[in-house]
């Protein structure tokens, strides 16, 4: 006698538990389609135009970040190292090589969720082109650990998993087609504890 | 047996058709996309700097060497005109209708000489003011928006800490405000 309410109800959970779950989840996976990814550095550079895919508008909408122009900068993040492991707090990564060229870049460490983290108001929890020290042939590498160390020191306080933000400001990588070869610094972890 | 199979595949359709339907509607009714946002701060026609941690509205300077400042303008009454003057290292301005979507942006090498003199109009308005061009707006970028509202963001570089009075100097000082003829 219930056999028909019932097989609605069953219908109706599977749309809405589906469509619904497969929304949120599509929204928190990615930012929409048409990344640039360079080893673990992704960006996307067209999030903000009004061609963006439903997803990118999905996306902007709900997080409600102020993103930027295309005149403005590209927002680099890197959830993983090189060998595609989370980057964890507990353990120390070298960030090291070259950007593309750009005028001017920033890197911070971030929440998964891309707030800055701020490890304290002593601490250098950030670095950018004019304070980085460079090698002879301009290249860099940066430790970024909890744990205090020479030369570039990038502080992160925090247990759990964070993100690395590369933003490069005024960059021509923001309109490029594929056809530069474009590289980015490598993440290579160095060590994991207090050791 | 297979009517609970038909059940579940029905739901499934449903399902996708739900998730096309959520995708592509969730802009208009979240209430929290940036633009909301920038009306949250209540402050129209002048550039409002954001703070390092997020205010009441959820805003904030995202980068840590950046300072951001915001504002909301309208052209539906007159051109909405950008000005500012400062010799801060790197500064930038997008702007944005009201959907968030990229309507032009620059930075101080796209700048003539440097200083920010943008002009945001309709293109109707737009065909006026080249018809007859105001003396003031010579070496103004002019740019089209067709939609009536949106918000501006602007942007200033402060490498080390000793650039910190220069750009909030420079973002206090820029101007967003409609243009008088």
């Amino acid at each position: 006698m219930f056999r028909v309410p019932l097989l609605v109800a069953l219908a109706l959970i599977v749309a809405f538990g589906g469509g619904i779950g497969s929304a949120v989840w599509a929204l928190k996976a990615t930012v929409g389609f048409g990344s640039i990814a360079i080893g673990p550095w992704v960006a996307f550079p067209e999030a903000q135009i009004v061609a963006a895919d439903p997803y990118a508008k999905a996306h902007r909408a709900r997080a409600g970040q102020l993103l930027y122009g295309g005149a403005e900068g590209l927002a680099f993040t890197a959830l993983t190292d090189d060998t595609g492991a989370r980057l964890s707090a507990g353990c120390s990564y070298d960030v090291s090589g070259i950007t593309p060229p750009a005028r001017f870049w920033t890197l911070y460490a971030a929440a998964p969720d891309g707030t800055a983290l701020r490890p304290g108001p002593d601490l250098p929890s950030a670095i950018n082109s004019w304070t980085v020290l460079r090698a002879e042939d301009s290249r860099f590498a940066i430790h970024v650990s909890s744990v205090a160390q020479p030369d570039n020191w990038l502080a992160i306080r925090r247990t759990g998993s964070f993100a690395l933000v590369l933003t490069l400001l005024d960059t021509p990588t923001a309109g490029s087609s594929g056809l530069i070869d474009l590289t980015m610094p490598k993440i290579v972890k160095t060590g994991c504890g207090h050791a | 047996m297979r009517s609970i199979f038909f059940a579940i595949l029905v739901g499934l359709v449903g399902a996708a058709l739900l998730h096309i339907v959520i995708i592509l509607t969730l802009p208009q009714f979240t209430g929290r996309d940036a633009y909301t946002r920038v009306l949250g701060l209540l402050e129209m026609d002048s550039f409002f700097p954001l703070t390092a941690e997020p205010g009441p509205t959820g805003l904030n300077n995202a980068d840590p060497f950046l300072r951001t400042a915001v504002c909301s303008f309208s052209v539906a009454d007159a051109p909405a005109r950008f000005v500012g003057r400062g010799a801060v290292p790197f500064w930038s301005l997008a702007i944005f209708d009201s959907g968030s979507n990229e309507v032009f942006s620059m930075n101080d090498q796209t700048a003539v000489n440097g200083d920010l003199d943008l002009v945001v109009a309709t293109p109707i308005q737009l065909v006026e003011l080249r018809k007859s061009p105001p003396e003031a707006l010579a070496q103004s970028i002019m740019i089209e928006m067709k939609d009536e509202e949106g918000y501006a963001v602007l942007r200033a570089l402060a490498p080390v800490d000793s650039f910190e009075e220069l750009v909030r100097t420079f973002l206090a000082e820029s101007r967003c405000e409609p243009f008088q003829r």
